[in-house]
């Protein structure tokens, strides 16, 4: 294994201690699961002088019921979410996404705040210091080149969670809590497509819980993801899908995206596609919606051209399911 | 007068499903790993690996780093002006480089330090000048007019070409009916065994000893190289193989981090542990190299072969390695599995700017068969054929010597191929398959031990000692190197079946240079056969020992004693017998402790034919395989997902079915891994996927049900019938799972693995020729 470089331990038990933590000292990261973290700290890809271990903090590892859906604490695991009642039941979308990240023993540890903030990923970036500096670094860590794409100044590492999308489907909000308190605020609005700035949180805030609305009539959810493997691997592109189906007509219809960009897309337009059948005109127009927003690049081993083609039959397949089943 | 006694019913040592000997250690985690041995007074290694693919060294300086608080000794390819390699003709690799570096990740310095943190610290402060070089990364750059050399030895960096013809191929081919060539590509893929690399190295500086403790299939060849590279008379080296992890041919030579290991611990006069990191052991890679192959084959219309023609090029890597062996064997194996009266045999060996490739299971032949295998399938297609029938019609008839000079005394392939017919319902299902599945057929076969050892020296093949003392525990002394494999319980089980005892008598001590005889080592699937032979012959010695002490007591000839393992007994007599134990007490009361020995070595009329390169090929037995592999296809993302394998393995005389059931499904989950989601690729020459993410070696989930059938040639030569049982099934998975895969959606991958971006691809590509070809239909689509 690499190197794993000294670090102080800091272990708050409430959440207040945690961010007084992260607002006193620079550079100190949060520390969930550690399935992200960890190997970027032993890659040398970041070097936090302390960690800020979550673990203690018992308010952040509770599911709770609040106005009909849910909150969700930052530290629950993948698996505890994927095995919860309520979310198994009502919230499959939610189930299908943190029941499929990684394998087993990565969802006993791996947390939901952990893979909303999970780092964006890339080849060229997730690699170990000799590799990196072998390669003179990379844009998104010390260098100044993005080796996918190299005549431009921007890096287009992918994120790649699975629950975000799944969370925005379902209208999800986050406490973010720093030392000025706890705001709330749509899951949507803390990404920016950016592979280095791809969250919007500022230094010294932290995701607190996740809220998710009172299910709705009729609103189905599901999830699916295009991989090689069917354990371990980060999804290539992921979609998650909410509609409801009234009669004949979708009436709601909501499709995220992970994989296919620097942040989880929530795809735009999706509404001016609702009022009938999923037939082939209303899926070429999700086609032509999900084409204009997407920007998968050469960040994976699978091409960026095979990455757009399979979100979007997934996101097909997974509509159809969900409407006959509706 | 009573009945004689009769022998309490014993199982059989052999031919049941014996669980391993070491299996406990390693269920429970008590087997200790190189990595695990006591190390708290070792110094800690590390390696200083170039970030240059090929570059000339200007300036290596050390001084900064040596300057470090805790920082011990600092070597470079100053402190070793010998090269090695496990060819002695072809040894042109340095523990650590000298004039040159040729691939990124070789090794050039390398640090002994207090802790992991100095040593840390110590890599970032060495400092390298260069003057960068072209660099190759492909055989057609390395090979291209001007390319500048990697080797001054090896102008035009070919390692080795090879052209071989047996019969008369031009001839075959104008016979033939139907003659058709292909290409075929086959991505780098390399081991990843579940050990990462290790080594620890104790080096006495008043008496100038070294003891090594590596993770090595050659410990043999290990120690030669250590006392080569370090001018060590071989006698003060000392080299233990602990437990290891896998092994798949990554260890079959030696590797640099074990030199530099010992030549750290003797520049630091003391104890030095190197731990090699997933991304390092990725870094010295030895796997099976991307290779190219042109595959031609003629035939009549009822499917019986003519002549082939095969051209084979292989990006080797830095370094000569095994290299030559390798090419070899891609030529060699054309033959000895289907009955083709002329082949012909175009191979070339290149060297690349990236980590050195190796012997990986199969050593040679896998990729060769894919192509031939998938071209076989695709001309059955052509001619209306059954892909069991065209085999069929090609097959050998046993005993028989090859046309290029390999003798064949057993062959089960055509009872493989019936089982697996039957076993995956494949005249009745094949054709009715669901739309996007898929099924698929594939043989191949492999070598039971290279007849000709690559450091070839006279002495026998295999020796195994038995030693027996008053205690009564027979322990069997072997060189052999247990990888997982299960080469120590093979031998426990040939022991207690020679002398009828329960494997409780028998404990086997394998691996210390101090103690157990020299072996070759665990490479080529030799040892069941080779050291598997000898150890029978000790056993034989052994109860000839016995047999003659029992006799001096009961008052017989030692021929005239039955050995029933706990009881002798005079054949056919009345009395009780004497015990085991009063039988040892007599044998060790006339000589002492008793030490036998038994040997084994390959006639020389299976060593191979006169020509060059004869000496790769040849081996006493082959084992053969089928292999059907059912496929889904989904049409959305170009997954394949191999729903179930039948595999049929002619291991000769399954002596451990548990094991040899164990090494197939193994060789089951390497093909599928090669054939689907495994490849190394380079961004100039930095391998993209040196970790176990995104390398993607099939886990669990992706495992279809295994369906393996023992076929049971039983062979003249070997140990008790025995043959290979690990190799032989791995490369017919591939082409199994590929003509599966061109079944399922009637297109034809011609490259591994078939990720599901290259079935797309293929699939659009093929749906936008299909609409041109036939305008106005699909056009809307």
């Amino acid at each position: 294994m690499e190197f794993m470089p000294e670090f102080r331990t800091a272990r708050p038990t409430t959440v207040a201690e945690a961010v007084a933590i992260r607002a006193a000292e620079p550079g100190s990261r949060f520390l969930a699961g550690g399935t992200d973290l960890i190997p970027n700290i032993r890659r040398g890809i970041v070097a936090p002088p302390t960690v800020i271990d979550l673990a203690g903090i018992a308010e952040m590892r509770a599911i709770e019921s609040l106005d009909g859906g849910l909150r969700i604490g930052a530290a629950v695991t993948l698996a505890e979410l994927a095995n919860h009642e309520r979310v198994r039941t009502a919230y499959v979308g939610l189930k299908q996404a943190a029941g499929g990240i990684a394998a087993s023993t990565h969802r006993q540890v791996g947390t939901v705040g952990g893979n909303l903030c999970l780092d964006t990923r890339c080849v060229f970036y997730n690699q170990s210091e000799w590799w990196r500096r072998a390669n003179d670094y990379c844009l998104k860590s010390k260098g100044d080149v993005c080796y996918v794409a190299p005549k431009g100044s921007h890096c287009f590492a992918a994120f790649s969670g699975d629950l975000a999308p799944a969370f925005m489907v379902l209208g999800a909000e986050v406490e973010i809590a720093s030392k000025s308190g706890v705001r709330i605020v749509p899951l949507t609005e803390i990404y920016q497509d950016d592979g280095i700035d791809y969250l919007l949180l500022k230094p010294d805030e932290m995701i607190a819980a996740v809220r998710v609305p009172a299910p709705s009539d009729g609103f189905r959810t599901g999830y699916a993801k295009s991989h090689v493997r069917s354990a371990i691997d980060f999804p290539l592109a992921g979609v998650a899908v909410g509609l409801r189906r009234e009669d004949e007509a979708i009436t709601d219809l909501r499709v995220a995206l992970t994989g296919t960009n620097s942040m989880p897309l929530a795809v735009e337009g999706t509404e001016g596609l609702t009022g009938g059948p999923p037939n082939e005109a209303m899926l070429q127009g999700l086609d032509a919606l999900i084409a204009k927003q997407i920007q998968p690049m050469n960040s994976t081993f699978s091409p960026p051209g095979y990455r757009r083609r399979v979100v979007a039959k997934l996101t097909r397949s997974l509509i159809l399911n969900l409407y006959r089943d509706g | 007068m009573s009945a004689p006694p009769e022998a309490p019913p014993r199982p059989s040592a052999i031919g049941a499903h014996v669980p391993l000997i070491d299996g406990i250690e390693k269920v429970t985690g008590r087997a200790d790993y190189t990595a695990d041995l006591d190390h708290h007074d070792a110094l800690v290694g590390r390696i200083f690996r170039s970030p240059h693919s090929h570059a000339r060294i200007i300036k290596l300086d050390v001084e900064k780093a040596l300057a470090l608080p805790g920082v011990i000794a600092i070597v470079t390819g100053n402190d070793c002006d010998v090269p090695f390699g496990v060819l002695p003709i072809a040894q042109n690799e340095y523990p650590m480089a000298r004039d040159k570096v040729r691939y990124r990740g070789e090794p050039v310095a390398a640090v002994a330090a207090m802790d992991e943190a100095a040593a840390e610290a110590a890599l970032g402060l060495i400092e390298m000048e260069v003057e960068e070089l072209p660099a190759y990364y492909e055989p057609a750059k390395a090979r291209a007019p001007g390319a500048v050399d990697l080797h001054d030895d090896r102008p035009g960096n070919l390692e080795r070409d090879v052209h071989h013809e047996f019969g008369d191929v031009e001839a075959g081919f104008e016979a033939a009916e139907i003659v058709r060539e292909e290409v075929f590509n086959c991505g780098e893929v390399t081991q990843v065994q579940m050990e990462p690399n290790a080594s620890l190295a104790s080096y006495d500086p008043e008496r100038d000893r070294m003891i090594l403790h590596t993770c090595t299939q050659v410990p043999y060849y290990v120690h030669l190289h250590v006392a080569q590279c370090l001018g060590m008379d071989t006698s003060r080296v000392r080299v233990i193989k602990p437990h290891v992890g896998g092994g798949f041919g990554h260890r079959s030579e030696t590797l640099n981090f074990e030199i530099i290991t010992c030549i750290l611990a003797r520049a630091a006069r003391g104890k030095v542990r190197m731990k090699l990191s997933r991304e390092e052991t990725f870094l010295t890679h030895r796997g099976r190299p991307s290779t190219r192959i042109k595959v031609k084959i003629g035939m009549t219309k009822d499917g019986r072969m003519t002549a082939c023609a095969c051209e084979t090029t292989q990006a080797g890597g830095a370094y000569g390695g095994y290299g030559i062996v390798t090419i070899l064997y891609s030529g060699a194996l054309l033959n000895a599995i289907y009955d083709i009266p002329a082949v012909k045999f175009d191979g070339y060996r290149v060297y690349t700017n990236t980590p050195p490739c190796g012997a990986m299971r199969g050593h040679g032949t896998v990729n060769v068969r894919y192509a031939f295998e998938s071209l076989l399938d695709l001309m059955a297609d052509e001619l209306g054929l059954d892909p069991f029938e065209i085999r069929r019609h090609n097959l050998l008839e046993a005993p028989i010597e090859t046309i290029n000079g390999l003798m064949i005394e057993s062959y089960g392939l055509p009872e493989c191929l019936d089982w697996v017919e039957q076993a995956s319902g494949w005249a009745h299902r094949r054709s009715n398959l669901p739309k996007g599945k898929g099924l698929g057929l594939a043989c191949s076969h492999y070598v039971s031990g290279a007849a000709k050892p690559v450091h070839w020296t006279g002495e026998p093949h295999a020796v195994v000692n038995l030693k027996l003392d008053f205690d009564g525990g027979v322990t069997v002394l072997t060189g052999a190197a247990d990888i997982g494999q299960g080469s120590d319980t093979v031998l426990a089980q040939l022991v207690g079946e020679v002398l009828k005892l329960d494997l409780d008598r028998v404990s086997v001590i394998a691996n210390d240079s101090r103690i157990t005889p020299k072996d070759n080592g665990s490479y080529s699937s030799r040892v069941t056969f080779m050291v598997g032979n000898a150890a029978i012959e000790a056993a034989e010695k052994l109860k000839g020992v016995l047999s003659a002490a029992a006799g001096r007591k009961l008052d017989a000839k030692a021929d005239d004693i039955e050995c029933l393992g706990e009881i002798y007994r005079v054949r056919g007599g009345q009395g009780p017998g004497l015990s085991f134990k009063e039988v040892v007490a007599e044998a060790v009361a006339h000589e002492g402790t008793i030490t036998v020995k038994g040997t084994f070595t390959v006639p020389r009329s299976h060593q191979g034919g006169r020509y060059r390169g004869a000496g790769v090929g040849p081996s006493m037995a082959y084992s053969y395989a089928a292999v059907a592999a059912q496929v889904d296809v989904d049409a959305d993302t170009g997954l394949v997902t191999v729903e179930k394998v039948w595999v049929a393995h002619d291991c000769g005389y399954a002596l451990n079915r548990l094991a040899c059931e164990g090494q197939i499904q193994g060789a089951v989950w390497m093909g599928l891994g090669q054939a689907l989601s495994e490849e190394i690729r380079y961004f100039n020459g930095l391998p993209l996927a040196p970790n176990m993410l995104d390398y993607r070696v099939p886990t669990i989930v992706e495992s279809p049900h295994i369906e393996v059938e023992l076929i049971e040639s039983i062979d003249p030569n070997g140990p008790f019938g025995a043959k290979e049982a690990s190799e032989g099934a791995l490369a017919a998975v591939i082409p199994a799972v590929a003509n599966a895969v061109a079944d399922a959606i009637g297109l034809r991958l011609h490259e591994t693995p078939i990720t599901p971006d290259r079935v797309i691809t293929a699939m659009v590509r093929s749906a936008r020729e299909a609409r041109r070809d036939q305008p106005g239909i699909g056009d809307a689509a």
